[in-house]
């Protein structure tokens, strides 16, 4: 690039290049020459070796001189300059004024600045009469049509555009680009307007090492440099320090100051022996540069290049006013956005699904390239992303990370995560909010590697061909852009502030709905507590109120069976048992009712247990209940432990033991089988078959169901809540309850129960 | 069998006490069965006061308490019979409708020497008076007396 402080040839030099004095410099470009006086006297206390002799004033005795008896010409207008305040930075042009004689007569652009407590004074040739001649009016018309261009431009890319065509058409260079920094200052062509004499560099990548600190430092404070030939031989300044302080002349503001000789070398190399470049200053920092280059040595008349200065400035802050617009734009644009996906967040049930269900606004919300939804229930993944097991990855190790405000932003995520280099391009910018303060619940957005996106059309010029000494063939664009990969390798493009505000934004929204969630959560548990308390109430007053008329009704039954029985007639008696019958019945039912809702509110007291046992303990005890009569074969295989909370478990033993019993009754041999099947996923399977009356697989649905019954009562007593019972209990610890059937051919029972890590 | 205590019931409805005497009445106990209507009325009998305080009355072989009863409810009932040294020796069992968990939790922290929920099936729930009036009655050794002071004198 057109910098004094272009990259050096040896990669180990950079640091040394970062501190070379280039400002310092000493020598200058021929094309004009130097003085530097002393004030007030103004006397000549050096000057450049190129004083020419003018006619009875030799260029020999300018030394010690005063300004007015070397060049009277200059004296008055230095002297009225310097009477006037005068801008903090850069050189102003004085006058343009002619020195010599008849045919020696040549013109110089005069400029004037102060350097510490010297004033330096420079003397420009005047590129060509014709050139000079083209005035402020001349260019006006060009500059009102920039200005007008200006405001029509759409975009920054299109000012930029505009800024390089006009640039180049004042100037009359082969091509002009527009180099822009990053965050980093790297910098990248954005713009260009050339004629084909020179190649294109437009979107050509440049690591910061190739304009070092101190030359962008340069570039801030003098904002337009001039190489007319490259191949110049720099002028001294005699004597190279002050005689008054012994310190070197501080060329920095100089238009005539010599550059560093590596970026004499790096123009030569890229057959370019003419530039000019002007910075770019927004808000006081450097923005970027306007390159101009020439194939040729190319003059630019102090007129032309005035107008590049004020081009540019008008530039500078239409830019400004653009950017802000555009900052401005994108904040309402992914406002936008976040509005919809807050609206699509509010109508799912979990609202984790209204972002899943429309991947390109949580993608377009931070431009990003992939997002990940990390939550207890899984990893979700929307667009180009690292496969879900490096998220996981990615997503342990951010819940790791402290996150202020719950956010983790970074555009190299290789250097903080190193497992990350194995998936750069897809992640090696990563935003990440968390929107869980229970689990760790994240959205992870990825951004590819930057130079994943970086299209570079341009054919800079064929390779240099290699300089024996080394080192030279190095600077050039082709080695710039090689070295601007490595350097920005596993970098992405940085997270804009509006970017970062949008998910900043949507992580509180989300948290909104979180907690609103939350509150309805906990309201609606509450409801539930007092509706469990109402039926707690209500089972308690069933079980006391309730019951109580029953056994008052069989009780007096039977009383008046045994004492009053003799009183009534046979058919008496009847209804007296039938009252007592249904009476019982009816108690026999409350209770199980009972029995079913403490199923449900009773705590489980859940231990490891051997299920052998309890299956002989019931059956033991179901057998007591058999008549003496019934043959009844038993298999019980090889159970093992559960654990599972013995109470009910029993229950549901009991239940299925004693309805084996009860349908197989009209069986001449019962066979009731128990076992286990092999475990599934992570639960232990076990089963009750009998060959008894079997059910019709039709009603299988009903099987479990409260007071569901599939046979008569004349057939089969019972109330219908048994099964219930079972499917409540399995179902309590975690289990899973089904049944196999067909009329006259058995049944099989199936319950789960999970294994004790599983438990639920 | 002058030496023989009642059988206390405490229970208000009358259909209970109508059913739980014919059970006892089966039972052929000897044991007087005084009754108490509530709670309070249950209290006043074991510590004598109001319509017993008087020499006759003693300490009862058994209460029979149900759980539901007016002014004082059973659980308070056991509560201050087993809190008072007094009375805590006498046993008490809870006769009652309730199947709630609770309930039986409850009574057993206060220290009731039995919990029985009334069946509905009237012969077991004969049984179960039978057996529990037998139990108390005359087969349970009540503890003897400490440090001289009889307490029901």
């Amino acid at each position: 690039m057109d910098g004094s402080g272009a990259r050096p040839p040896g990669a180990a030099d950079l640091t040394a290049c970062d501190r070379e004095p280039i400002h310092l410099l000493g020598t200058l470009q021929p094309h004009g020459f130097l003085l530097a006086l002393s004030e007030p006297d103004l006397r000549i206390v050096q000057a450049s070796a190129n004083v020419p002799d003018l006619p009875g004033r030799p260029a020999g005795s300018v030394h010690g001189a005063s300004l007015r008896t070397a060049f009277p010409e200059a004296e008055a207008v230095l002297a009225h300059y310097l009477s006037q305040a005068q801008p903090l930075e850069g050189a102003a042009f004085l006058t343009t004024l002619a020195l010599g004689g008849g045919e020696g007569v040549r013109s110089y652009d005069l400029a004037a600045h102060r350097v510490g407590d010297l004033v330096v004074l420079e003397f420009e040739e005047v590129a060509s009469e014709a050139a000079s001649a083209q005035s402020l009016d001349a260019l006006y018309p060009r500059l009102n049509a920039f200005v007008e261009g200006l405001h029509a431009a759409g975009s920054v890319a299109e000012l930029c555009a505009l800024l390089a065509s006009d640039i180049r058409h004042i100037t009359g260079f082969d091509r002009a680009l527009v180099y822009r920094f990053d965050r980093d200052w790297h910098g990248t062509v954005v713009a260009e307007d050339g004629n084909g004499v020179l190649p294109s560099y437009l979107d050509l990548r440049f690591p910061a090492s190739d304009i070092p600190a101190q030359a962008r430092e340069l570039y801030r404070r003098n904002r337009l440099r001039i190489i007319p030939d490259a191949g110049y031989e720099p002028v001294p300044i005699i004597p190279s320090h002050a005689p008054s302080t012994g310190a070197a002349l501080d060329l920095s503001q100089a238009v005539l100051r010599s550059v560093s000789p590596v970026h004499v070398e790096y123009m030569r190399n890229m057959g370019t022996m003419a530039s000019m470049s002007v910075s770019i200053l927004v808000d006081g920092a450097l923005w970027g540069l306007i390159s101009c280059h020439n194939k040729a040595p190319h003059r630019v008349p102090l007129q032309a290049r005035n107008a590049c200065d004020f081009l540019t400035r008008i530039f500078a802050l239409q830019l400004a006013a653009r950017e802000r617009g555009a900052l401005a734009e994108q904040r309402i644009r992914l406002g936008a956005i976040q509005a919809r996906l807050l609206a699509y967040m509010a109508e799912e049930e979990h609202f984790i699904d209204g972002l899943l269900n429309h991947p390109e606004d949580v993608l377009a919300l931070v431009d990003a390239a992939g997002a990940a939804v990390v939550t207890a229930e899984g990893c979700r993944l929307l667009g180009a992303t690292p496969a879900a097991s490096e998220v996981r990855g990615i997503h342990e190790w951010v819940s790791g990370q402290p996150v202020g405000e719950g956010l983790f932003v970074t555009d190299s995520l290789g250097e903080d995560y190193p497992p990350a280099r194995a998936f750069a391009d897809r992640a090696s910018g990563l935003l990440a909010i968390s929107i869980s303060q229970k689990y760790a619940s994240y959205v992870l957005w990825f951004r590819p590697e930057v130079v994943q996106t970086v299209s570079w059309g341009g054919n800079p010029s064929k390779p240099a061909t290699a300089d024996p000494d080394g080192g030279p063939d190095r600077l050039h664009p082709r080695k710039s852009f090689e070295t601007w990969k490595e350097t920005v390798q596993g970098r992405s493009l940085p997270w804009s502030g509006p970017e970062v505000d949008a998910a900043k934004d949507l992580r509180s929204a989300v948290l909104g709905i979180v907690l609103r969630r939350a509150e309805e959560l906990a309201a609606l548990s509450e409801e539930l507590q007092r509706s469990n308390k109402e039926l707690e109430a209500f089972s308690y007053s069933v079980s006391h109120d309730l019951r109580a008329p029953f056994r008052h009704i069989v009780g007096y039954s039977e009383l008046l069976r045994s004492r009053e029985g003799a009183n009534l007639t046979e058919t008496g008696r009847r209804y007296v048992d039938t009252i007592a019958d249904a009476a019982l019945s009816a108690g026999k039912l409350v209770d199980n009712l009972l029995n079913f809702s403490q199923m449900g509110r009773n705590s489980l007291n859940r231990v490891s247990g051997d299920m052998n046992q309890l299956v002989e303990e019931v059956r033991r005890k179901t057998l007591r209940d058999v008549p003496p009569g019934r043959a009844i074969r038993w298999q019980v295989g090889s159970l093992g432990r559960v654990y599972a909370d013995p109470v009910m478990l029993r229950l549901v033993i009991e239940n299925l033991l004693s309805n084996a019993v009860k349908y197989t009754r009209d069986r001449p041999e019962a066979l009731i089988e128990i076992g286990r099947e092999p475990d599934r996923d992570g639960d232990a399977v076990f089963y009750v078959r009998d060959n008894g009356v079997g059910f019709d697989m039709a009603y299988v649905g009903k099987l479990f169901g409260v007071f569901q019954r599939l046979h008569r009562v004349e057939d089969f007593e019972g109330t219908g809540i048994g099964l219930a019972n079972v499917r409540r209990i399995v179902e309590r610890h975690g289990g899973r309850t089904w049944a196999e059937g067909a009329l006259g051919r058995g049944a099989t029972f199936h319950f789960t129960l999970p294994l004790r890590e599983g438990a639920r | 069998m002058a030496d023989l205590k009642p059988i206390l019931l405490v229970e208000d409805t009358p259909n209970d006490i109508e059913l739980t005497l014919a059970a006892l009445e089966q039972s052929q106990l000897a044991n007087e069965i005084v009754i108490c209507r509530d709670g309070a009325e249950a209290l006043d009998y074991l510590h004598r006061r109001g319509i017993y305080d008087r020499p006759d009355v003693q300490d009862p072989a058994v209460v029979l308490l149900d759980l539901k009863l007016p002014k004082v409810d059973g659980l308070e009932v056991l509560g201050a019979v087993k809190s008072d040294p007094r009375t805590r020796a006498i046993p008490v069992v809870m006769l009652t409708s309730s199947r709630e968990e609770s309930d039986l939790v409850r009574s057993y922290e206060l220290g009731v020497n039995a919990f029985v929920v009334k069946p509905v099936g009237f012969k077991e729930f004969f049984d179960a008076i039978q057996d529990l009036g037998v139990f108390w009655a005359v087969l349970n050794e009540p503890p003897p007396h400490r440090g001289g002071w009889p307490s029901n004198t």
